[in-house]
Protein backbone atom coordinates (compact mmCIF):
# COMPACT_ATOMS: atom_id res chain seq x y z
CA UNK A 1 0.00 0.00 0.00
CA UNK A 2 2.61 2.61 1.05
CA UNK A 3 4.61 1.41 -2.47
CA UNK A 4 1.60 1.72 -4.31
CA UNK A 5 1.18 5.32 -2.18
CA UNK A 6 4.68 6.64 -3.50
CA UNK A 7 4.22 4.98 -6.74
CA UNK A 8 1.20 6.91 -7.36
CA UNK A 9 2.61 10.25 -5.61
CA UNK A 10 5.88 10.14 -8.36
CA UNK A 11 2.72 9.80 -11.23
CA UNK A 12 0.61 12.91 -10.02
CA UNK A 13 3.74 14.66 -10.23
CA UNK A 14 4.66 13.82 -13.43
CA UNK A 15 1.20 14.47 -14.46
CA UNK A 16 0.73 17.81 -12.99
CA UNK A 17 4.09 19.07 -14.73
CA UNK A 18 2.54 17.98 -18.03
CA UNK A 19 -0.39 19.84 -17.99
CA UNK A 20 1.75 23.05 -18.47
CA UNK A 21 5.04 22.72 -18.27
CA UNK A 22 6.70 19.94 -19.80
CA UNK A 23 6.51 18.35 -22.27
CA UNK A 24 2.87 18.61 -23.06
CA UNK A 25 1.95 15.53 -23.99
CA UNK A 26 -1.58 14.60 -22.68
CA UNK A 27 0.22 12.90 -20.11
CA UNK A 28 -2.34 14.75 -17.50
CA UNK A 29 -5.69 14.35 -19.73
CA UNK A 30 -7.73 11.74 -17.35
CA UNK A 31 -7.88 8.91 -19.79
CA UNK A 32 -4.24 8.81 -20.16
CA UNK A 33 -3.43 9.79 -16.41
CA UNK A 34 -6.30 6.92 -14.72
CA UNK A 35 -4.98 3.96 -17.42
CA UNK A 36 -1.23 4.53 -15.72
CA UNK A 37 -2.49 4.65 -12.33
CA UNK A 38 -4.78 1.72 -13.04
CA UNK A 39 -1.70 0.47 -14.47
CA UNK A 40 0.32 1.15 -11.35
CA UNK A 41 -2.44 -0.19 -8.99
CA UNK A 42 -3.31 -3.30 -11.32
CA UNK A 43 -5.99 -2.12 -12.10
CA UNK A 44 -6.83 -1.05 -15.33
CA UNK A 45 -10.26 -1.58 -15.29
CA UNK A 46 -10.98 1.11 -12.35
CA UNK A 47 -8.30 3.47 -14.05
CA UNK A 48 -10.33 3.19 -17.18
CA UNK A 49 -13.56 3.86 -15.88
CA UNK A 50 -12.29 6.84 -13.46
CA UNK A 51 -10.30 8.16 -17.01
CA UNK A 52 -13.71 8.26 -18.69
CA UNK A 53 -15.49 10.17 -16.11
CA UNK A 54 -13.19 12.77 -15.24
CA UNK A 55 -12.28 13.37 -19.38
CA UNK A 56 -16.21 14.04 -19.44
CA UNK A 57 -15.42 16.71 -16.73
CA UNK A 58 -12.26 17.74 -18.77
CA UNK A 59 -14.65 18.42 -21.67
CA UNK A 60 -15.93 21.53 -20.07
CA UNK A 61 -12.66 23.18 -20.13
CA UNK A 62 -11.06 24.72 -23.03
CA UNK A 63 -8.01 25.46 -21.49
CA UNK A 64 -6.98 28.91 -23.57
CA UNK A 65 -4.75 31.82 -22.49
CA UNK A 66 -5.03 32.73 -18.66
CA UNK A 67 -7.99 31.24 -17.91
CA UNK A 68 -8.50 29.41 -14.30
CA UNK A 69 -9.80 25.96 -14.83
CA UNK A 70 -9.40 23.03 -12.53
CA UNK A 71 -6.53 20.58 -12.84
CA UNK A 72 -7.91 16.98 -13.35
CA UNK A 73 -4.88 14.81 -14.45
CA UNK A 74 -3.42 14.62 -10.50
CA UNK A 75 -6.96 14.11 -9.70
CA UNK A 76 -7.59 11.40 -11.65
CA UNK A 77 -4.65 9.54 -10.05
CA UNK A 78 -6.08 10.40 -6.45
CA UNK A 79 -9.40 9.07 -7.69
CA UNK A 80 -8.03 5.29 -8.77
CA UNK A 81 -5.97 5.57 -5.99
CA UNK A 82 -8.71 6.45 -4.17
CA UNK A 83 -11.17 3.42 -5.44
CA UNK A 84 -8.80 1.04 -4.67
CA UNK A 85 -7.86 2.02 -1.20
CA UNK A 86 -11.89 2.01 -0.66
CA UNK A 87 -12.52 -1.07 -1.63
CA UNK A 88 -16.79 -0.75 -1.78
CA UNK A 89 -18.43 -2.25 -4.48
CA UNK A 90 -20.09 1.28 -5.95
CA UNK A 91 -16.65 3.21 -5.26
CA UNK A 92 -16.85 5.04 -7.87
CA UNK A 93 -18.99 8.02 -6.60
CA UNK A 94 -16.79 8.54 -3.45
CA UNK A 95 -13.18 8.35 -5.26
CA UNK A 96 -15.07 10.78 -7.58
CA UNK A 97 -15.75 13.58 -4.74
CA UNK A 98 -12.17 12.87 -3.30
CA UNK A 99 -10.78 13.61 -7.30
CA UNK A 100 -13.11 16.84 -7.87
CA UNK A 101 -11.58 18.18 -4.61
CA UNK A 102 -8.21 17.13 -5.66
CA UNK A 103 -9.21 19.15 -8.88
CA UNK A 104 -9.82 22.19 -7.43
CA UNK A 105 -6.76 22.71 -5.27
CA UNK A 106 -4.91 21.81 -8.22
CA UNK A 107 -6.82 24.64 -9.93
CA UNK A 108 -5.92 26.74 -7.16
CA UNK A 109 -2.45 26.21 -6.75
CA UNK A 110 -1.81 26.48 -10.96
CA UNK A 111 -3.32 30.32 -9.97
CA UNK A 112 -0.71 30.88 -6.72
CA UNK A 113 2.11 29.36 -9.36
CA UNK A 114 1.52 31.82 -11.66
CA UNK A 115 1.78 34.50 -9.27
CA UNK A 116 4.89 33.42 -8.00
CA UNK A 117 6.83 33.03 -11.38
CA UNK A 118 5.18 36.84 -12.28
CA UNK A 119 7.13 37.75 -8.77
CA UNK A 120 10.09 36.29 -10.00
CA UNK A 121 9.59 37.55 -13.33
CA UNK A 122 9.47 41.19 -12.29
CA UNK A 123 12.62 40.74 -9.76
CA UNK A 124 14.76 39.39 -12.77
CA UNK A 125 13.27 41.91 -14.90
CA UNK A 126 16.35 44.25 -15.58
CA UNK A 127 18.99 41.35 -15.80
CA UNK A 128 16.40 40.00 -18.74
CA UNK A 129 16.63 42.82 -20.23
CA UNK A 130 20.65 42.87 -20.23
CA UNK A 131 20.12 39.68 -21.72
CA UNK A 132 21.26 37.82 -19.13
CA UNK A 133 21.47 33.99 -20.30
CA UNK A 134 22.15 32.68 -16.68
CA UNK A 135 19.36 34.85 -15.15
CA UNK A 136 17.11 33.76 -18.11
CA UNK A 137 18.22 30.27 -17.62
CA UNK A 138 17.75 29.91 -14.06
CA UNK A 139 14.21 31.80 -13.97
CA UNK A 140 12.57 29.32 -16.85
CA UNK A 141 14.36 26.22 -14.92
CA UNK A 142 12.47 27.51 -11.08
CA UNK A 143 9.75 27.86 -13.34
CA UNK A 144 9.47 24.29 -13.78
CA UNK A 145 10.98 23.41 -10.36
CA UNK A 146 8.11 25.50 -8.62
CA UNK A 147 5.39 23.23 -11.24
CA UNK A 148 7.74 19.83 -9.81
CA UNK A 149 6.64 20.50 -6.20
CA UNK A 150 2.93 21.61 -7.26
CA UNK A 151 2.24 18.75 -8.82
CA UNK A 152 3.45 16.66 -5.25
CA UNK A 153 1.73 18.60 -2.98
CA UNK A 154 -1.66 18.44 -4.68
CA UNK A 155 -1.64 14.83 -5.04
CA UNK A 156 -0.16 14.57 -1.89
CA UNK A 157 -3.18 16.99 -0.50
CA UNK A 158 -5.06 14.37 -2.41
CA UNK A 159 -3.83 11.32 -0.95
CA UNK A 160 -4.26 12.72 2.46
CA UNK A 161 -7.31 12.99 1.39
CA UNK A 162 -7.76 9.47 0.55
CA UNK A 163 -6.66 8.61 3.87
CA UNK A 164 -9.07 10.57 5.81
CA UNK A 165 -11.75 9.35 3.56
CA UNK A 166 -11.14 5.83 4.50
CA UNK A 167 -10.48 6.58 7.68
CA UNK A 168 -13.88 8.60 8.84
CA UNK A 169 -16.65 8.66 5.72
CA UNK A 170 -16.18 4.89 4.57
CA UNK A 171 -17.38 3.14 7.63
CA UNK A 172 -20.03 5.54 7.60
CA UNK A 173 -21.41 5.10 4.42
CA UNK A 174 -24.29 3.28 3.84
CA UNK A 175 -24.58 0.49 0.93
CA UNK A 176 -27.63 2.71 -0.49
CA UNK A 177 -24.80 6.22 0.03
CA UNK A 178 -22.90 4.25 -2.39
CA UNK A 179 -24.85 3.75 -4.97
CA UNK A 180 -26.03 7.28 -4.53
CA UNK A 181 -22.76 8.49 -4.79
CA UNK A 182 -21.90 6.73 -8.25
CA UNK A 183 -25.25 7.66 -9.59
CA UNK A 184 -24.29 11.75 -8.56
CA UNK A 185 -20.69 11.52 -9.79
CA UNK A 186 -21.24 10.04 -13.31
CA UNK A 187 -24.25 12.23 -13.52
CA UNK A 188 -22.56 15.18 -13.26
CA UNK A 189 -19.64 13.97 -15.53
CA UNK A 190 -22.29 12.99 -18.18
CA UNK A 191 -24.14 16.61 -17.85
CA UNK A 192 -20.44 18.32 -17.73
CA UNK A 193 -19.39 16.39 -20.64
CA UNK A 194 -22.47 17.01 -22.94
CA UNK A 195 -22.95 21.03 -22.28
CA UNK A 196 -18.74 21.28 -22.83
CA UNK A 197 -19.78 19.60 -26.55
CA UNK A 198 -22.24 21.63 -27.22
CA UNK A 199 -19.88 24.72 -26.25
CA UNK A 200 -17.40 23.51 -27.96
CA UNK A 201 -19.45 22.88 -31.22
CA UNK A 202 -21.83 25.99 -30.93
CA UNK A 203 -24.77 26.13 -32.19
CA UNK A 204 -23.55 27.59 -36.10
CA UNK A 205 -22.49 25.30 -39.10
CA UNK A 206 -21.29 22.38 -37.02
CA UNK A 207 -24.39 21.83 -34.85
CA UNK A 208 -25.10 19.38 -38.23
CA UNK A 209 -22.39 17.40 -37.51
CA UNK A 210 -22.62 16.87 -34.02
CA UNK A 211 -26.67 15.59 -34.20
CA UNK A 212 -25.21 13.14 -37.16
CA UNK A 213 -22.60 12.03 -34.95
CA UNK A 214 -25.11 11.65 -32.09
CA UNK A 215 -27.88 9.71 -34.86
CA UNK A 216 -24.59 7.33 -35.48
CA UNK A 217 -23.70 7.20 -31.85
CA UNK A 218 -26.89 6.40 -30.88
CA UNK A 219 -27.18 3.40 -33.60
CA UNK A 220 -24.07 1.66 -32.44
CA UNK A 221 -24.93 1.72 -28.75
CA UNK A 222 -28.01 0.37 -29.39
CA UNK A 223 -26.52 -2.61 -31.98
CA UNK A 224 -23.64 -3.35 -29.64
CA UNK B 1 25.82 23.93 -36.34
CA UNK B 2 22.52 26.04 -37.35
CA UNK B 3 21.05 22.32 -37.57
CA UNK B 4 22.02 21.25 -33.79
CA UNK B 5 21.24 25.17 -32.24
CA UNK B 6 17.73 24.47 -34.09
CA UNK B 7 17.41 21.14 -32.78
CA UNK B 8 18.43 22.43 -28.93
CA UNK B 9 15.38 24.61 -29.83
CA UNK B 10 13.42 22.60 -30.67
CA UNK B 11 13.80 20.65 -27.63
CA UNK B 12 14.01 23.57 -25.61
CA UNK B 13 10.10 24.17 -27.22
CA UNK B 14 8.71 21.28 -24.81
CA UNK B 15 9.72 23.87 -21.85
CA UNK B 16 7.95 26.80 -23.56
CA UNK B 17 5.44 27.44 -20.60
CA UNK B 18 7.56 26.38 -17.39
CA UNK B 19 7.79 30.10 -16.52
CA UNK B 20 4.45 31.03 -17.61
CA UNK B 21 3.42 34.82 -16.12
CA UNK B 22 1.61 37.15 -15.92
CA UNK B 23 3.72 39.82 -17.00
CA UNK B 24 4.87 38.40 -19.67
CA UNK B 25 3.29 35.63 -20.34
CA UNK B 26 5.12 33.15 -22.60
CA UNK B 27 7.92 35.43 -23.04
CA UNK B 28 10.73 34.05 -20.94
CA UNK B 29 10.30 30.66 -22.60
CA UNK B 30 10.20 32.43 -26.03
CA UNK B 31 13.82 33.68 -25.21
CA UNK B 32 14.85 30.18 -23.82
CA UNK B 33 13.95 28.60 -26.64
CA UNK B 34 15.43 31.22 -29.70
CA UNK B 35 18.53 32.03 -27.76
CA UNK B 36 20.82 28.71 -29.08
CA UNK B 37 19.18 30.53 -32.45
CA UNK B 38 21.01 33.46 -31.46
CA UNK B 39 24.15 32.53 -30.65
CA UNK B 40 25.67 33.23 -34.00
CA UNK B 41 25.55 37.33 -33.19
CA UNK B 42 28.52 39.30 -31.78
CA UNK B 43 28.31 39.30 -27.50
CA UNK B 44 26.22 43.03 -27.59
CA UNK B 45 24.06 42.03 -30.17
CA UNK B 46 23.46 38.43 -28.31
CA UNK B 47 22.40 40.18 -25.43
CA UNK B 48 20.64 42.61 -26.81
CA UNK B 49 18.70 40.38 -29.19
CA UNK B 50 17.73 37.78 -25.71
CA UNK B 51 16.80 40.50 -24.06
CA UNK B 52 14.15 41.28 -26.75
CA UNK B 53 13.01 38.01 -27.29
CA UNK B 54 12.26 37.32 -23.81
CA UNK B 55 10.02 40.16 -23.36
CA UNK B 56 6.18 40.00 -23.41
CA UNK B 57 4.65 37.43 -25.62
CA UNK B 58 1.89 35.07 -26.28
CA UNK B 59 0.89 32.08 -28.56
CA UNK B 60 -0.21 28.68 -28.88
CA UNK B 61 2.17 26.51 -27.38
CA UNK B 62 2.58 24.08 -29.90
CA UNK B 63 3.15 27.05 -32.61
CA UNK B 64 4.52 29.28 -30.29
CA UNK B 65 8.04 27.93 -32.33
CA UNK B 66 7.41 29.90 -34.88
CA UNK B 67 7.19 33.23 -32.80
CA UNK B 68 10.75 32.15 -31.49
CA UNK B 69 12.45 31.47 -34.69
CA UNK B 70 10.87 34.40 -36.46
CA UNK B 71 12.16 36.49 -34.03
CA UNK B 72 15.60 35.01 -33.58
CA UNK B 73 15.55 34.89 -37.53
CA UNK B 74 14.74 38.91 -37.94
CA UNK B 75 17.72 39.54 -34.98
CA UNK B 76 20.64 37.39 -37.07
CA UNK B 77 19.07 38.95 -40.59
CA UNK B 78 19.81 42.28 -38.64
CA UNK B 79 15.96 43.83 -38.91
CA UNK B 80 15.63 47.00 -37.20
CA UNK B 81 14.37 47.13 -33.71
CA UNK B 82 11.75 48.97 -34.17
CA UNK B 83 10.12 46.06 -36.75
CA UNK B 84 11.45 43.75 -34.69
CA UNK B 85 8.38 44.64 -32.07
CA UNK B 86 5.78 45.02 -34.42
CA UNK B 87 6.43 41.11 -35.52
CA UNK B 88 6.14 40.27 -31.96
CA UNK B 89 2.77 42.28 -31.34
CA UNK B 90 1.51 41.13 -34.68
CA UNK B 91 2.43 37.44 -34.25
CA UNK B 92 0.44 36.99 -30.92
CA UNK B 93 -3.02 37.01 -32.10
CA UNK B 94 -2.56 34.47 -35.00
CA UNK B 95 -0.42 32.46 -33.24
CA UNK B 96 -2.91 31.85 -30.18
CA UNK B 97 -5.94 31.53 -32.44
CA UNK B 98 -4.96 29.41 -34.86
CA UNK B 99 -3.45 26.58 -32.51
CA UNK B 100 -6.63 26.96 -30.30
CA UNK B 101 -8.71 26.70 -33.26
CA UNK B 102 -6.37 23.32 -34.21
CA UNK B 103 -5.57 22.04 -31.31
CA UNK B 104 -7.59 22.74 -28.11
CA UNK B 105 -10.49 22.89 -29.83
CA UNK B 106 -10.08 20.39 -32.73
CA UNK B 107 -7.02 17.68 -33.23
CA UNK B 108 -7.24 17.00 -29.00
CA UNK B 109 -11.16 16.87 -28.18
CA UNK B 110 -11.58 14.37 -31.51
CA UNK B 111 -8.79 12.23 -30.75
CA UNK B 112 -10.16 12.32 -26.79
CA UNK B 113 -13.99 11.34 -28.03
CA UNK B 114 -12.54 8.49 -30.30
CA UNK B 115 -10.34 7.01 -27.60
CA UNK B 116 -13.51 7.16 -25.52
CA UNK B 117 -15.98 5.63 -28.33
CA UNK B 118 -13.38 2.85 -28.26
CA UNK B 119 -13.18 2.64 -24.74
CA UNK B 120 -16.53 2.37 -24.08
CA UNK B 121 -15.99 -0.80 -26.85
CA UNK B 122 -13.89 -2.37 -25.27
CA UNK B 123 -10.52 -1.10 -26.25
CA UNK B 124 -9.32 -0.75 -22.75
CA UNK B 125 -5.65 0.41 -22.61
CA UNK B 126 -4.89 -0.24 -26.12
CA UNK B 127 -7.42 2.26 -27.44
CA UNK B 128 -5.74 4.81 -24.74
CA UNK B 129 -1.94 4.20 -25.83
CA UNK B 130 -3.37 4.64 -29.78
CA UNK B 131 -4.84 8.36 -28.99
CA UNK B 132 -1.00 9.15 -26.87
CA UNK B 133 0.98 8.19 -30.06
CA UNK B 134 -1.00 9.64 -32.60
CA UNK B 135 -1.96 12.96 -30.55
CA UNK B 136 1.63 13.68 -29.92
CA UNK B 137 2.42 12.58 -33.84
CA UNK B 138 0.84 15.95 -34.81
CA UNK B 139 1.86 17.69 -31.67
CA UNK B 140 5.72 16.65 -32.05
CA UNK B 141 4.77 17.42 -36.38
CA UNK B 142 3.13 20.75 -35.78
CA UNK B 143 5.93 21.87 -33.33
CA UNK B 144 8.49 21.15 -35.53
CA UNK B 145 7.05 22.85 -38.64
CA UNK B 146 6.34 25.96 -36.50
CA UNK B 147 9.93 26.38 -35.30
CA UNK B 148 10.96 25.64 -38.90
CA UNK B 149 8.71 28.06 -40.41
CA UNK B 150 9.62 30.68 -38.34
CA UNK B 151 13.32 30.24 -38.67
CA UNK B 152 12.92 30.24 -42.54
CA UNK B 153 10.48 32.40 -43.05
CA UNK B 154 11.66 35.24 -40.14
CA UNK B 155 9.53 38.03 -40.39
CA UNK B 156 7.71 36.94 -43.54
CA UNK B 157 6.39 34.07 -41.45
CA UNK B 158 2.55 35.05 -41.21
CA UNK B 159 2.71 33.71 -45.30
CA UNK B 160 3.55 30.49 -43.24
CA UNK B 161 0.32 30.46 -41.42
CA UNK B 162 -1.16 30.78 -45.04
CA UNK B 163 -0.22 28.08 -46.44
CA UNK B 164 -3.21 25.70 -47.94
CA UNK B 165 -2.98 22.92 -45.85
CA UNK B 166 -3.69 24.75 -41.78
CA UNK B 167 -7.21 26.61 -44.13
CA UNK B 168 -7.77 22.82 -44.81
CA UNK B 169 -7.49 21.62 -41.55
CA UNK B 170 -9.22 23.85 -39.99
CA UNK B 171 -12.55 23.08 -42.33
CA UNK B 172 -11.85 19.62 -41.78
CA UNK B 173 -11.19 19.57 -37.94
CA UNK B 174 -14.29 22.02 -37.15
CA UNK B 175 -16.90 19.16 -38.57
CA UNK B 176 -14.79 16.36 -37.49
CA UNK B 177 -14.62 17.30 -33.82
CA UNK B 178 -18.34 17.59 -33.68
CA UNK B 179 -19.13 14.29 -35.46
CA UNK B 180 -16.41 12.61 -33.23
CA UNK B 181 -18.26 13.92 -30.08
CA UNK B 182 -21.33 13.22 -30.93
CA UNK B 183 -20.66 9.88 -31.79
CA UNK B 184 -19.05 9.47 -28.31
CA UNK B 185 -21.62 10.38 -26.07
CA UNK B 186 -24.51 8.00 -26.36
CA UNK B 187 -22.16 5.63 -26.22
CA UNK B 188 -20.42 6.86 -22.95
CA UNK B 189 -24.25 7.22 -21.73
CA UNK B 190 -24.85 3.86 -22.03
CA UNK B 191 -21.22 2.72 -20.88
CA UNK B 192 -21.98 4.34 -17.67
CA UNK B 193 -25.42 3.69 -17.39
CA UNK B 194 -24.51 0.22 -17.70
CA UNK B 195 -23.53 0.19 -13.95
CA UNK B 196 -26.87 0.70 -12.59
CA UNK B 197 -30.08 -1.14 -12.58
CA UNK B 198 -33.74 -0.19 -10.85
CA UNK B 199 -33.88 3.10 -9.04
CA UNK B 200 -30.19 4.11 -9.64
CA UNK B 201 -30.56 3.76 -13.19
CA UNK B 202 -33.57 6.44 -13.64
CA UNK B 203 -32.35 8.73 -11.03
CA UNK B 204 -29.07 9.04 -13.28
CA UNK B 205 -31.16 9.67 -16.26
CA UNK B 206 -33.34 12.42 -14.44
CA UNK B 207 -29.66 14.27 -12.63
CA UNK B 208 -28.05 14.18 -15.28
CA UNK B 209 -30.82 15.56 -17.90
CA UNK B 210 -31.74 18.20 -14.85
CA UNK B 211 -28.00 18.87 -14.29
CA UNK B 212 -27.24 19.42 -17.87
CA UNK B 213 -30.43 21.99 -18.04
CA UNK B 214 -28.34 23.74 -15.19
CA UNK B 215 -24.91 24.15 -17.03
CA UNK B 216 -26.73 25.69 -20.16
CA UNK B 217 -28.63 27.62 -18.05
CA UNK B 218 -26.08 29.17 -15.53
CA UNK B 219 -22.64 29.28 -17.22
CA UNK B 220 -21.48 32.32 -15.57
CA UNK B 221 -21.86 30.47 -11.98
CA UNK B 222 -21.51 26.57 -12.88
CA UNK B 223 -19.42 24.37 -13.94
CA UNK B 224 -18.57 21.02 -14.42
CA UNK B 225 -16.68 21.14 -11.63
CA UNK B 226 -18.93 23.15 -9.35
CA UNK B 227 -21.90 20.84 -10.45
CA UNK B 228 -19.81 17.97 -9.47
CA UNK B 229 -18.79 19.03 -6.15
CA UNK B 230 -22.59 20.11 -5.01
CA UNK B 231 -23.99 16.63 -6.34
CA UNK B 232 -21.58 14.65 -4.81
CA UNK B 233 -21.55 15.97 -1.59
CA UNK B 234 -25.37 16.56 -1.45
CA UNK B 235 -25.33 12.56 -2.38
CA UNK B 236 -22.75 11.68 0.46
CA UNK B 237 -24.52 14.04 3.08
CA UNK B 238 -27.60 11.58 1.82
CA UNK B 239 -25.78 8.52 1.61
CA UNK B 240 -24.77 9.01 5.38
CA UNK B 241 -28.11 9.58 6.74
CA UNK B 242 -29.74 7.53 4.57
CA UNK B 243 -29.13 4.28 6.44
Amino acid sequence: MIAHGWALLVLGTIVGLDLVSFPQMMLARPIVAGTLAGLVLGDVGAGLRLGVLFELFQFDILPVGATRYPEYGPATVVAVGAAQAFALPFGLGLATLVGLFTAMIGGVSLQILRRLNTRAVTVAGPALERGDVGALVRLHFAGAGRDLLRGALVTTIGLVLVAITREFVVPALSHRGERLLSVAATSAALAAGAAGTLRLVGLGTHLKWLAAGLVGGIVVAWLV
Amino acid sequence: MARVRLGAAFLRLFTVQASWNYERLIGVGTGFVAEPLLRGLAPDRYRAALGRASRYFNAHPYLSGAGAGALARAEMDGVPVEQIERLRGALAGPLGSIGDRLVWAGWLPTLSALTLAAVTWGGGATAVAVFFIVYNAGHVALRWWALRAGWHYGPRVAAALQEPWIRRAGQVLGPATALALGFALPMVVQWSGDAFRGWPRITLAVAAAVAFGLLRWRPDILSGLRLGLVLVVIALVAGVLWP
